[in-house]
């Protein structure tokens, strides 16, 4: 503590450079897969992960593609249940309007590829096009939120209004008025006949429909996403979202502009959502209204506060039960799966408040005596 | 020219009984407990449902909607006292949980009633000014918004229930310690926010078509209104209703339905921008 | 030049004055407490000068600086650190992450963590690195905060009540440490009621009441000053 008061209290900018360019090293970059804001950590959970990337893998070779191409349908949803994982677990600020980010680019993908079709790859740059719209919106909304320093409640009131607004405005819009180009908006019964993802290969293009190809390339893409936000979040960014979330008046009075965080937080959340919308319209070639109405709304804060929305790990496993169990309720009755929906949101939130998965992890962690979170905080290994 | 005055003062004057029937409720249970109650929808619901059914069975309209919100807060109290005082000081989790009972609501009726119910009609006639005609029962749903403001003004002000109630939200250890059962106070409270809901139902009722999702049709100018408004039913509620009736009926009347809803939601994200706590937070600030 | 001043500050809610016309001065270097009973508005003048309160007359300066328009986060990164009455920690995460927080601002990769040591070996708590910070005993917890706010070495450390609820050897330790820095030419601002401490800390001391400047002077000349023994010290110093 020598030269305790020798630094002033805000390094210029070139010192801030410099030390960002000492920090660019990639295998730093990995180090921040494992961090305190991750559960999982050492060779028994990354030995594990292979071993669960590696069934996934080879899953489709004891399937057939009209199966296989089911199964891609669930991790279409997985990204839009992450990033509200980053918005509500992490940053601490609860969004209902998740599905207005899912629609906007799922709309966009369709009115993109419509007009101008699939050829030399087109449907990948209308992909991109789509999530960049939804980071616009957020952008746009989450200023209005943020800076106006809009608090929990008031915040998850707004969005979900923003997304039951556009379902109002896509249901209307029925009449041939409603056309962009050649793309019809088609009221409530949605948008049709979208062309599905398509590379361009060697031999022509590889279509990707609903079928195994698709289903390797959303594999890859979630594990892409999942290891991208574990990195994210235990980064020095992630850092500064926890502390808003814990205590927002201490991190802003560590000299944070908070806004800006959680600002940040909100476009990934909803870029992730509007990804998600893209792959859901490439995946059925279709997109109606009701992906933004109340329902919809409703699935992602089911999905992640039944897995457990402070962890990345508990979020991405509770969505994939949840959609399956979903799934087999709507085959055999499909009028009480909402009824189930419901009542496992009381329930997790009355007798689980950290979520079922993390519940069960804390208790395993409790049956062997000891709490995995508790373990040595990775800042020394890692930093 | 009067005549179209006449029908846009008409119109407002709808719009802004819409917005305070409908928002009563959901204000009075944020205002004094700071919930956001997002069963707000099925509340109404079932004050229509309830409504219709004891209209049905011979009821006299004002009755079976006295019925329609009786029923809503009874139900609100049970909800309150199994469910949601469980979460006390838990704001989003209470969010999520009134989520959870809007699910398992919305589709039980559907299962067990039925995708729809037939309705009672529209009671009393109309009127004509010039050449528009215009609906009686529309006139009376006005008076009863102003009389229902008067009313919980009164209730909350001159009632020992309404005393107890403030004094609970503003030092809850205060009303503690001088042996107010809280509890009971915020029991109290969700059910009136539920039976105001339930009235809501109930008055619109004979109005709209029965379905289990008819909440929704209300839901997002309820929350409109409580958000521009902010914690305070009279200083908040109120004006906000009035605010946002003249946005969407000049809106309406100049561009359509949509363009009504869609200037409510732009007010909205304006005036949240401009005053974070609404419009009561505004009208107290400083008063910390 | 002084470090901190406000110029006819004045805060009212609703006409209930919590700050009224403050003319404060404190110099580099100085270690300064501001004493006075409960209600005097010593939280409010803390909260003014963070910039969590907007005054509503007068002016606020730092180190030559207006900082009175200036939001709560700008201020804090011209160097002013803050330590909270209630512990302003992050709880649920560990200590070590707390000061990460704190310092990452500044620095990252091997110059932070051997810096967390530094403050860790400082403040006591290398054994409690990877605990729970809301697992802490109450006196750690406010160490850990006072590490937090001094990690950043700030020109103006404000401490209220750094010693609330901590055993006397505690706080001998916590005004051994506030010394510590202060003679490394950090200046300290802090709202404390127990008066062995100001004692053991204080060079200057500020006396306020119903939100006005009722003494000022050193310790001796407060203790001596029959007026504030009225309002005030009378009954802490029996205590």
């Amino acid at each position: 503590m020598s030269d305790l008061a020798s630094r002033s209290a805000a390094p210029s900018g070139a010192d801030r450079a410099a030390g960002a360019r000492r920090g660019w090293r990639p295998w730093r970059l990995l180090a921040r897969l494992n961090g305190p804001q991750t559960l999982g950590r050492g060779p028994a959970f990354w030995g594990g992960f292979v071993i669960v990337c590696m069934l996934v893998g080879i899953y489709p070779l004891f399937s057939d593609g009209w199966t296989v191409g089911n199964t891609a349908y669930f991790f279409t949803w997985t990204f839009m249940a992450m990033g509200l994982c980053v918005i509500w677990g992490y940053a601490g600020a609860l969004s209902f309007g998740q599905t207005a980010f899912f629609g906007l680019s799922g709309y966009a993908y369709g009115v993109l590829t419509l007009n101008i079709g699939s050829a030399y790859g087109f449907t990948f740059l209308a992909l991109a096009i789509g999530v960049g719209m939804s980071a616009l919106l957020a952008l746009l909304l989450g200023y209005f939120l943020f800076y106006g320093r809009i608090s929990g409640v008031f915040l998850g009131i707004v969005t979900l209004s923003v997304t039951l607004v556009f379902e109002t405005f896509m249901a209307q819009t029925a009449g041939p008025e409603w056309t962009i180009g050649s793309a019809r908006l088609n009221g409530f019964n949605g948008m049709t006949g979208m062309p599905p993802l398509t590379l361009p290969w060697f031999d022509g293009e590889l279509v990707l429909w609903p079928d195994i190809p698709l289903y390797y390339l959303l594999m890859g893409m979630v594990i892409v996403c999942y290891l991208a936000l574990r990195i994210f979040v235990n980064s020095r960014f992630g850092n500064v979202l926890v502390a808003i979330r814990e205590n927002p008046d201490r991190a802003e009075t560590l000299g944070y502009d908070i806004r800006r965080y959680q600002l940040g937080a909100f476009i990934v959340g909803s870029s992730l959502a509007g990804l998600s919308g893209v792959l859901y319209t490439a995946w059925g070639q279709y997109i109606t209204p009701n992906s933004m109405g109340l329902y919809a709304a409703a699935l992602p804060i089911v999905w992640v506060a039944v897995g457990g929305r402070s962890d990345l790990t508990a979020t991405l496993i509770g969505t994939l039960a949840v959609l399956w169990v979903f799934q087999t309720l709507t085959i055999y009755g499909s009028q009480y799966a909402l009824v189930v929906m419901g009542a496992l949101l009381l329930v997790t939130v009355l007798f689980a408040p950290r979520g079922l998965v993390l519940g069960l992890v804390d208790l395993a962690g409790w049956a062997s005596g000891r709490l995995r979170r508790n373990g040595p905080a990775s800042g020394q290994e890692d930093a | 020219m009067l005549e179209g005055l006449f029908a846009f003062l008409f119109q407002f004057g709808d719009a802004f009984a819409f917005l305070v029937l409908s928002a009563s409720g959901l204000a009075i249970i944020f205002g004094m407990m700071g919930v956001i109650n997002l069963a707000h929808g099925e509340f109404i619901m079932c004050g229509a449902y309830v409504t219709v059914t004891a209209a049905q069975a011979g009821l006299p309209l004002p009755l079976a909607i006295a019925c329609g919100s009786l029923a809503a807060g009874i139900i609100g109290i049970i909800l309150e006292r199994a469910i949601i005082n469980r979460l006390f000081n838990r704001p989003l989790d209470t969010i999520v949980a009134t989520w959870g009972i809007s699910l398992i609501a919305t589709q039980g009726t559907l299962i067990l009633l039925g995708s729809t119910m037939p309705g009672v009609g529209t009671p009393l006639g109309s009127f004509s000014v010039g050449d528009y005609s215009f609906s009686e029962y529309r006139v009376v749903l006005m008076a009863i918004a102003v009389l229902l403001m008067g009313g919980l003004y009164l209730l909350f002000h001159r009632t020992r229930y309404g005393i107890l109630a403030r004094a609970t939200i503003q030092v809850p250890h205060m009303a503690s310690a001088l042996g107010v059962n809280t509890k009971v106070v915020h029991s109290l409270t969700f059910g009136l926010g539920a039976a105001m809901a339930g009235l809501a139902g109930g008055l619109y009722a004979p109005t709209m078509t029965l379905v289990p999702t008819m909440g929704t049709a209300f839901i997002v100018e309820s929350f409109v209104t409580v958000v521009v408004g902010g914690a305070d039913v009279f200083l908040g509620t109120a004006p906000a209703a009035l605010i946002l009736a003249f946005i969407k009926s000049g809106m309406t009347g100049l561009y359509g339905q949509l363009f009504g809803l869609i200037g409510l939601l732009l007010t909205v994200i304006v005036v949240i921008r401009i005053m974070p706590r609404g419009l009561s937070g505004w009208l107290l600030r400083g008063r910390e | 030049m002084a470090i901190l001043e406000t110029r006819a500050l004045e805060k009212n809610f609703g006409g209930v004055f919590v700050a009224r016309a403050i003319n404060f001065e404190m110099q580099p270097g100085e270690i300064h407490c501001l004493i006075g009973p409960n209600g005097a508005g010593k939280s409010s003048f803390f909260r003014l000068i963070l910039g969590q309160h907007q005054p509503s007359a007068g002016t606020i300066w730092f180190d030559g600086q207006e900082i009175t328009p200036l939001k709560s986060f700008q201020r804090i990164r011209l160097g002013i650190s803050v330590k909270f009455q209630v512990p302003g920690i992050f709880k649920a995460l560990s200590v070590w992450q707390n000061l990460e927080i704190g310092l990452q601002y500044h620095m990252q990769g091997d110059s932070l963590s051997a810096e967390i040591r530094q403050v860790l070996d400082f403040i006591e708590l290398t054994d409690q690195a990877t605990e729970r910070a809301g697992n802490l005993s109450h006196g750690q917890q406010q160490w850990l905060e006072i590490g937090m706010a001094m990690s950043v070495k700030p020109k103006l450390l404000l401490l209220d009540e750094p010693t609330a609820g901590m055993s006397p050897q505690e706080t001998a330790k916590t005004g051994e440490m506030v010394r510590t820095l202060n003679a490394e030419g950090m200046s300290i601002l802090a709202v404390e009621h127990d008066m062995t401490f100001v004692r053991q800390i204080a060079q200057q001391v500020t006396v306020l009441h119903f939100g006005e400047i009722f003494a000022q002077g050193t310790i001796d000349q407060i203790v001596a000053d029959e007026r504030v023994a009225k309002i005030y010290l009378g009954k802490t110093n029996e205590a």
